[in-house]
């Protein structure tokens, strides 16, 4: 039973393609986080408040859409906007006890107050608190009102840590109770540490990352839970708990993903995604997109791995993918500099020896 | 969709601890009172009088107070918040004009008081001044949909003022400009117009057709706050 339904949902302005169709469906005791660029984000949330038209597609929650049931729709949707007010001149009970007779709910006051940690602030004015706190108030909001589905928008941006474990939390525990949770970010370190479940959005369609934990999750003693443990699984991240595992392993499959660190949680990046290599100071970072993601490899290994896929060694500490080359500018008859066809228009050094071996590559005399 | 009481008494409520530690609404309210009381020394008891107050309270606290309402909540942003909550949007509305309501009606019967003006039929004014609250919080909730902040509803209401305030002052003009009659149909002149029938001893029926002129006008200033607000909200 998926909660949200995205169906061949689309988005044109003008000229400019935001996001093609794209199929997304998020169950309950699912969270999700899509990782997207700001104007794919507005767009989004905007169709699913009802303020843009929906021209192709269909945006459902649990069956219902805005369309043909606008009151039901939107009772099942619990919004955390990045721009939502509050009302700074009322303490932080009363606007808790102005949700819970807004919403007709049953979670008491002091409950809510203790979950998002605002004990000391209960009798203050919001104009009083800070900006974590605010946001507080309005995590707490959506406590109140008890919809099916979550949707939060940057919901940990320039918050302290304290809020962002209880947002942690909380994203946890509704997730436990059945709830589908979407986070919409730009920022990756939040997705990465809300769900596992990360998915970018973005002019060229919906993409998963892949994700892994790489927490050894305790083994649980219950009986069922072992059985459940014992099954095995088949994925195409085995491979990576085989590189976790000291013992050497003979690797029957060829494992083309490259692998980078973020955080506690390995992500496997496919070649032809990664635009350009740098290292720096013994760390080698790939950058996909504009965001570096750390890599544990030496840059002469991947440059050996990465050979067949036409990536190209164009400096003492760059390898740059060459399918993702707009130009090769000359500054004077010795340097030279790649320009990657990214939307940061990336400038990549090339020295002057690989610029013979390039022209030779790409038959220039 | 059900009409819920509850919900509307929430933001009432909520409305209600929101304005009383609103400085610059509080002070607008005292405003027709210190008047009222100024006027009531004096001594200068005819029905011009009294209704000068009476407007202007109705203007400052009635129309006033909704506007800044409406329009803070869109300021901060929180109105969306709201029009996404099960509040049906005629709640939202019913909750804050009770307010204004409730406002407007006590600093009336304060400043009448204050003025000591004891109108000759009780149920006859009360109907009267009942209906020129509803006009006039329609005449606010327009100002605050029109509006983007508090500030803005405050220099916005400014004309307003003038003219349902003061636009008594007219009436000695009406001879020498014949055009300007026509202001004898506005829902403020119509007020004290029926004051004055009622002083002279007139009943209900006597004064029937300056209520429904009254009446008329709140049809139409609540079909032109429907029609901007389905309009605006498009917009935001």
């Amino acid at each position: 039973m998926s909660v949200l339904t995205i169906n061949e949902l689309e988005r044109y302005t003008e000229n400019v393609l935001v996001f093609p169709a794209f199929h997304i469906e998020i169950a309950c005791h699912e969270v999700v986080a899509l990782y997207s660029s700001m104007n794919v984000r507005n767009a989004l949330l905007a169709m699913l408040t009802g303020k843009l038209p929906i021209s192709s597609g269909e945006i459902k929650v649990n069956e219902l859409s805005f369309a043909n049931n606008r009151k039901g729709f939107l009772s099942r949707i619990g919004l955390l906007l990045l721009q939502d007010g509050s009302y700074e001149r009322l303490t932080v009970k009363e606007n808790f006890s102005f949700f819970k007779q807004l919403y007709g709910s049953s979670l008491s006051i002091d409950e809510a107050v203790r979950i998002v940690k605002l004990d000391l602030k209960a009798n203050k004015r919001l104009t009083k608190l800070s900006l974590s706190e605010k946001r507080r108030v309005q995590f707490a909001r959506l406590l109140f009102q008890d919809p099916a589905l979550y949707i939060f928008e940057e919901p940990d941006q320039n918050v302290d840590l304290e809020t962002k474990l209880v947002f942690h939390k909380m994203v946890h525990t509704l997730g436990e109770s059945g709830k589908a949770i979407l986070v919409l970010t730009g920022n990756m370190e939040t997705a990465l540490s809300v769900t596992s479940r990360v998915y970018r959005l973005d002019e060229k369609g919906l993409k998963a990352f892949d994700v892994q934990d790489t927490e050894e999750e305790p083994k649980l003693v219950s009986p069922e839970d072992a059985d459940k443990k014992e099954e095995p699984v088949l994925s195409n991240t085995d491979s990576v708990e085989e590189l976790e595992n000291d013992e050497p392993i003979v690797q029957h499959v060829r494992f083309e993903k490259i692998p980078t660190r973020m955080n506690d949680k390995i992500i496997l990046f496919n070649p032809p995604e990664i635009d350009y290599i740098e290292s720096s100071e013994g760390q080698t970072n790939l950058y996909i997109k504009g965001e570096m993601y750390p890599t544990s490899f030496k840059i002469n290994e991947l440059e050996e791995r990465l050979q067949t896929y036409g990536f190209f060694r164009c400096h003492r500490s760059y390898i740059v993918n060459l399918q993702k080359v707009r130009e090769v500018i000359t500054f004077t008859r010795n340097s030279y500099s790649l320009v990657l066809d990214d939307h940061l228009k990336t400038n990549v050094p090339l020295s002057k020896t690989k610029m013979a071996e390039l022209k030779e590559m790409i038959g220039l005399k | 969709m059900t009409f819920s009481m509850k919900r509307v008494r929430a933001i009432l409520q909520k409305d209600y601890k929101d304005v009383s530690r609103n400085m610059y609404i509080t002070t607008t309210l005292i405003l027709p009172l210190i008047l009222a009381a100024f006027f009531g020394r004096i001594g200068g008891n005819t029905i011009d009088v009294h209704y000068l107050i009476i407007n202007m309270a109705l203007i400052l606290v009635a129309t006033y107070v909704q506007s800044a309402l409406v329009a803070e909540e869109k300021e901060k942003n929180t109105l969306r918040g709201l029009m996404l909550s099960p509040a049906s949007i005629f709640e939202i509305f019913c909750g804050k004009s009770l307010l204004s309501f409730i406002a407007s009606t006590v600093i009336i019967i304060l400043s009448a008081l204050l003025t000591d003006y004891h109108p000759k039929n009780l149920l006859v004014i009360i109907i009267a001044i009942f209906l020129s609250s509803v006009f006039y919080l329609g005449l606010g909730t327009f100002i605050g949909l029109l509006t983007k902040s508090v500030m803005e509803a405050s220099v916005a209401i400014m004309p307003a003022f003038v003219i349902f305030a003061f636009g008594s002052l007219i009436t000695p003009l009406m001879d020498q400009y014949p055009i300007l009659t026509i202001a004898n149909y506005m829902p403020n002149l119509q007020l004290i117009e029926l004051a004055k029938q009622v002083e002279a001893g007139a009943g209900l029926a006597d004064v029937l057709s300056h209520l429904a002129i009254i009446f008329v006008w709140i049809i139409a200033m609540y079909a032109v706050c429907l029609y901007v607000y389905k309009k605006r909200m498009v917009d935001e």
